[in-house]
């Protein structure tokens, strides 16, 4: 039984992987952050229930609260990086490039 | 209070400069609480210098565990080799601030950290306090240099601050390895000098070690071939700083040399004298001669320091107590005299604005005072009988000769080798006609006259009377060599004794 | 044996103590002239009219013990004291040092009153006064240095001195390279004094380090260190002393006051080598190699010097290299083991020439700074007083009989030729003659003929009385100086040899009355040949000479100057340039540079996978947590 949450968890981290691979939007790109981190938490809950313990029901919550928090700070960034270039492709914000 | 004159003379300026960093305080503010701060430690080092006794080993000594279960701990002292470095080190720096103005802030915090860490260095009896105080002596440099520098000063601070942190880290091993030396013979875990010069330390690994260390400090000194962050530095730093670097922070690797190397890698210092030696009497001919084209007033005096400094070194390599003795006094002798060049420069700087050599002429005659200060600065660094530079000087050559008599002679050349560069100097910026660029140069303000005033008068004082600070820094002098004669005497020696045999025939 | 003298301390002290009180006041004033002269003079003068006195008080008291006790020492402090190296500031007067104390502070006095008229109107007056101060009490602790290290501090002190003076007028460049050159030269010198002085203390040194105990133990040292020692100390003497091949600097040396040439490059401080040699006559006397090779460059610089001499036009150049040459006699006298006959020849020296420099300088004055003696002429009847007494100089010089120079110089050439030196001896007669003929060249051309330029003439006029009144003790010492030593054959007792006898160790030759006969022979008839050239050539007024030649080969003094410019100045530079332009960047500073090259470089190679985009960066993070995750499972079996 637990393999099929796992491999739920394990296919929908990779969707996730691969949507901040190659989506260029901001946008999705963190849709796709958030959805890494509930393919973690699914993990969590699952092998939680495994082992009968709360540790993992604790680190979910946790997560979640995490999630939360960052999602408001990333909003945050999001909207300026918007008022600062008026775009949101990932491709523009480019000032690491060696 | 007075039971931790070393502790407050580290930290109230460390402290102090933090406040300053740290706190809004305006320019003027910081100066006069900067110089508040060097004079009280000017009193506590005079109160050290005048209760020391010098017969036994450390005095006025701290001690409190830091981090126990390593045997690291807060363990301070003055014996005769540091007493003569820590003067240095607590007397010059009230000149800098009454004598230049026009620093920002910082720079008076910055110089208040540099002091405390520097006493703290040469007081650390504790190889982690030591290297401590060693790296926390490097920061305020970065600043001074990055921050208040000339044009080129990046380049500058990031090659010094590379440079000596690259030795810093190979002295960082060596101690980590000195302390897991420790650990390997008694059981316990130890840092601390007095129980590191007892071990007896043999194999590649110690000889790593002693390369190690003698890298940091040749770097710092510098020895040569180390020396070519110095030019660089020296010459876009402020000359308040230039001045901290080679009146005592360069005096600080000579005695981190004579304090931590010889006890403690005895035998490996016996082995390497000679190769050390050389890189001493090379340094000094090779800076010399370099000082003599430069164009830079200021480059010039920074190749002469460095000149110096191979000399100075040279002492400590001579393992006898002629040429110790010599260095340890030639330490205070140097700071004093190459210090009062340096800051007769940075007023001669200030007030004409430009510090090539061919722009200025007829210096004498506008600044008379001024250019007999410098004459008096110049003639002992020049080593001329009556002034500080002699004594050492000779006793350092004397010590050589006995040492090898090829490393003497070639030391000696240093009579001839200063006097070149430091006349033609002389005569191209004080004497002939008075240029168009000095036109308006007005000569030393009364304070500035009192400020430099105590150093010239110190210059001659320890020419013509050094006895009394000689006999403060003899026994520990004699003390170091004996130890380390038990040891040659063990080695093959043939250099040292050849001499002697040669009289005794 | 000692016996202690506290006032000894004070000879030296009193003019430095007048050197600082003189130069505190110039700087304190030197922006508008607040002292007159006349207070600048009376604290100059003070100081080494004292000293005198004190030592003619010495004198008496040395005078008063018996001839081997006579000697009295002051320990004024410990100076420093480093393991077996422990040195007293101590002062020691013995006949030798006595005799070089009295002529020094007499000569030095009577030059400080003749500064007062010469430097009148200067506007550095006290600065000049300060420093001629300061060069007496340096000399005075030369010659009192109760050993070898304290002699030096005087030694490098006079050295000093004559820096700051030849650059006195330090506007014009020239000048100051004189003065660069002088303590330069002297700087090479005192590079072998140092050693000598180093290897003599590691030789004989830990037992006491003060002429009294070297003497004592000097038969412990070893032969070859001996060799050693005495050569190192020998260099020193040759620089400050102007010995081949150190002398270039005297001759520069001229570009001081004059008063300065004849007190410090005439009288006293050229004479220190002789004395040092004399010092450590119980050292020379021991090998006599050293003392041949010591002879041997005295008189080969006293005939160059007088090559020299006889074909320079400017007055106090030709001063100078009769210095340079006169001093070789000095050496050939000390080398051939004759110590009181060198140390003699010093002390009449002082008066003579020092005679003729203030003699000089009172023509220079006279003509408004012309130095050149084809610009003279005929001054006898301007300058009678300047005149005779040059007129005394000049004969004790030549190495006229009854003059002081006669006796002096005879009793080297005697000693040279009575100790088996017979090329020494045939080469000083040989110098004596030169020595006639360039003396009377500049006598005959400056005083007598005609003018050669009749305005300079009519505003000739003689020197004040501050000025003469030194010439003329002066001259009364050059004509009656060589009497207290007059030899056994002219009815003397010898007074200064055997009053110099306690300090020296010395063997005197005992040559037959046919050597001596034939040494004042030699003397006597190389003067009269000498100066009989010189009266043809010039008495009568003649014009200056175009040289040709080895003539005008020894006018610009063999090319030597431009020698050592080229052999070792150039390349010094050269050097210097090269480590600043090749050297430092490339060699030194080259593994540092490559260290950063390499960073660089690595740099760039990793900057091709920084590409700026987030995807990417995502990429390589999932790449290397798949690594590690495989890393991981493999090493813990999953």
């Amino acid at each position: 039984m637990i393999e099929h949450y796992l491999s739920l968890s394990v296919l929908l981290f990779c969707l996730g992987v691969l949507g901040v691979i190659s989506r260029r939007n901001v946008f999705v790109v963190f849709m796709s952050i958030e959805l890494m981190l509930n393919a973690a938490n699914l993990g969590f809950v699952a092998v939680a229930r495994l082992h009968q313990s709360m540790d993992g029901h604790v680190l979910a919550l946790m997560v979640m609260a995490v999630a939360a928090a960052e999602a408001a700070l990333a909003l945050a960034v999001v909207i300026l990086l918007h008022k600062h270039k008026g775009n949101l492709d990932t491709n523009i914000f480019s000032l690491l490039k060696g | 209070m007075l039971d931790n004159l070393l502790s407050l003379m580290i930290f109230l300026p460390i402290v102090l400069g933090a406040g300053i960093l740290l706190l809004p305080v305006g320019r003027e503010a910081a100066r006069a609480l900067g110089l508040a701060a060097s004079v009280l430690v000017v009193l506590f080092g005079l109160k050290i210098f005048l209760t020391f006794n010098g017969s036994s080993g450390l005095e006025f000594v701290e001690r409190s565990p830091l981090i126990e279960s390593l045997g690291i701990s807060y363990h301070l002292g003055v014996d005769g080799i540091s007493l003569l470095v820590l003067m240095a080190a607590a007397l010059l720096f009230p000149m800098v601030y009454l004598l230049f103005r026009t620093r920002e802030k910082g720079y008076y915090g910055n110089l208040l950290i540099v002091q405390g860490a520097m006493i703290g260095a040469v007081c650390a009896a504790d190889l982690v306090l030591f290297y401590m105080f060693w790296e926390v002596m490097l920061l305020p440099v970065f600043f001074m240099i990055g921050l208040y520098g000339g044009p080129n000063r990046l380049k500058a601070t990031v090659k010094i601050t590379i440079y000596t942190i690259a030795g810093s880290l190979l002295m960082l091993a060596a101690i980590i390895y000195l302390g897991m030396a420790h650990h390997q013979a008694t059981g316990q875990w130890s840092f601390a000098m007095d129980a590191l010069s007892g071990l007896s330390l043999a194999g590649p690994a110690a000889t790593l070690a002693f390369v190690g260390f003698m890298v940091a400090f040749a770097i710092k000194i510098p020895l040569f071939p180390f020396h070519t962050w110095l030019p660089d530095a020296y010459t876009e730093a402020p000359t308040a700083t230039t001045f901290v670097l080679s009146a005592i922070m360069a005096k600080i690797g000579v005695y981190g040399v004579i304090r931590f190397v010889v006890p403690v890698f005895d035998e490996s210092f016996a082995r390497y004298a000679l190769i050390l030696a050389c890189s001493g009497v090379v340094g000094m001919m090779y800076c010399g001669i370099a000082a003599l084209v430069q164009k830079d007033f200021k480059r010039m005096l920074a190749f002469s320091s460095a000149s110096h400094m191979g000399i100075i070194a040279l002492g400590i390599f001579c393992m006898n107590v002629q040429a110790l003795t010599g260095t340890l006094y030639q330490i205070v002798a140097h700071a004093t005299s190459t210090g009062v060049i340096f800051l007769l420069l940075g007023l001669i700087e200030e007030r004409s604005a430009t510090r090539t050599i061919d722009d200025f002429g007829g210096l004498a005659s506008r600044a008379p005072i001024l250019a007999v200060f410098f004459a008096v600065a110049m003639l002992a660094s020049v080593g001329l009988p009556g002034t500080s530079g002699f004594i050492g000087e000779f006793l350092i050559i004397l010590g050589a000769i006995k040492f090898n008599a090829v490393i003497g002679i070639l030391a000696a050349t240093t009579l001839v080798i200063g006097v070149c560069y430091m006349l033609w100097l002389f005569q191209r910026v004080f004497f002939e006609k008075p240029a168009e660029k000095t036109a308006t140069f007005h000569d030393l303000t009364a304070i500035e006259v009192l400020t430099i005033l105590p150093v010239i008068v110190l210059i001659i004082v320890m020419g013509i009377y050094p006895q009394p600070f000689l006999d403060k820094i003899n026994p520990a002098a004699d003390r170091q060599i004996a130890a380390l004669a038990q040891v040659v005497a063990v080695a093959d020696s043939g250099d040292g004794a050849e001499l002697n045999n040669q009289g005794k025939n | 044996m000692e016996g202690n003298l506290s006032s000894l301390g004070f000879i030296p002290l009193l003019p430095l103590a007048g050197a600082l009180v003189l130069g505190l006041m110039h700087l304190a004033t030197c922006r508008g002239r607040l002292i007159s002269e006349r207070i600048y003079a009376l604290v100059g003068c003070i100081g080494p009219i004292l000293s005198f006195l004190l030592a003619v008080n010495v004198f008496f008291a040395l005078q008063a013990l018996p001839a081997q006790s006579r000697f009295l020492s002051h320990q004024a402090f410990t100076w420093f004291s480093v393991g077996e190296l422990t040195i007293s500031m101590g002062f020691l007067a013995d006949p030798l040092s006595v005799l070089m104390l009295l002529f020094v502070t007499l000569v030095g006095s009577l030059i400080h009153v003749y500064s007062i008229g010469y430097m009148a109107g200067d506007p550095a007056f006290g600065k000049f006064f300060s420093y001629l101060n300061l060069f007496l009490g340096s000399m005075l602790i030369l010659v009192l240095g109760d050993g070898p290290l304290v002699m030096f501090v005087g030694w490098e002190g006079v050295g000093l001195c004559s820096y700051l003076l030849i650059s006195y007028y330090s506007e014009d460049r020239g000048n100051v390279v004189a003065g660069n050159k002088a303590f330069i030269v002297n700087r090479i010198g005192d590079f072998g004094f140092v050693l000598g002085m180093s290897f003599l203390f590691w030789g004989i040194g830990a037992e006491g380090f003060d002429y009294l105990s070297l003497k004592a133990n000097a038969h412990l040292l070893a032969p070859t260190l001996g060799i050693t020692v005495c050569l190192l100390l020998f260099v020193g003497a040759t620089g400050k002393s102007a010995q081949i091949p150190l002398y270039v600097w005297l001759p520069d040396a001229m570009a001081g006051p004059t008063p300065v040439s004849a007190l410090i490059h005439a009288a006293t401080m050229v004479t220190a080598g002789v004395y040092m040699v004399a010092r450590f006559s119980f050292l020379y006397a021991q090998v006599e190699v050293a003392g041949l090779v010591v002879a041997w460059i005295g008189i080969m610089t006293a005939l160059l010097g007088a090559i020299f001499g006889m074909f320079q036009n400017d007055i106090k150049k030709i001063l100078a290299y009769s210095t340079v040459s006169q001093l070789g006699y000095m050496f050939a006298g000390v080398g051939v083991a004759a110590y009181s006959a060198g140390i003699f020849h010093v002390f009449t020296h002082a008066f003579f020439k020092a005679l003729l420099f203030l003699g000089a300088g009172s023509v220079i004055l006279a003509l408004h700074h012309r130095q050149d003696i084809w610009q003279m002429g005929g001054l006898k009847n301007k300058l009678p007083i300047t005149y005779w007494t040059m007129l005394i100089g000049a004969l004790a010089l030549a190495g006229c009989p009854p003059f002081s120079g006669f006796f002096s110089k005879d009793e080297i050439l005697y000693s040279a030729l009575a100790g088996g030196h017979t090329g020494i001896w045939a080469i000083g007669v040989l110098v004596a003659g030169m020595t006639a003929y360039y003396t009377f060249r500049l006598i005959f051309v400056v005083f007598h003929g005609q003018p050669r330029d009749r305005e300079v003439y009519d505003h000739a006029h003689e020197s004040p009385k501050v000025m003469t009144l030194p010439l003329i003790v002066l001259a009364v010492g050059a004509l009656f100086a060589g009497f207290l030593n007059l030899p056994a054959i002219f009815g003397g007792h010898q007074q200064v040899s055997h009053w110099l006898a306690p300090s020296l160790t010395e063997v005197h030759p005992h040559g037959s009355m046919a050597t001596e006969v034939l040494a004042i022979g030699g003397s006597v008839l190389a003067f009269v040949v000498g100066i009989s050239i010189a009266y043809r050539r010039f008495a009568g007024g003649a014009e200056q000479p175009v040289f040709t030649g080895f003539r005008k080969f020894a006018y610009h003094k063999f090319y030597v100057d431009e020698l050592y410019d080229t052999v070792l100045v150039r390349p010094y530079r050269f050097v210097g340039q090269a480590v600043q332009r090749v050297i430092e960047p490339y060699v030194t500073d080259g593994p540092v540079r490559a260290a950063a090259w390499l960073y660089r470089m690595a740099g760039l190679a990793f900057k091709v996978i920084q590409v700026g985009y987030v995807r990417v960066y995502a990429i390589y993070m999932v790449i290397g947590l798949s690594v590690m995750s495989l890393v991981l499972s493999q090493s813990l079996n999953f």
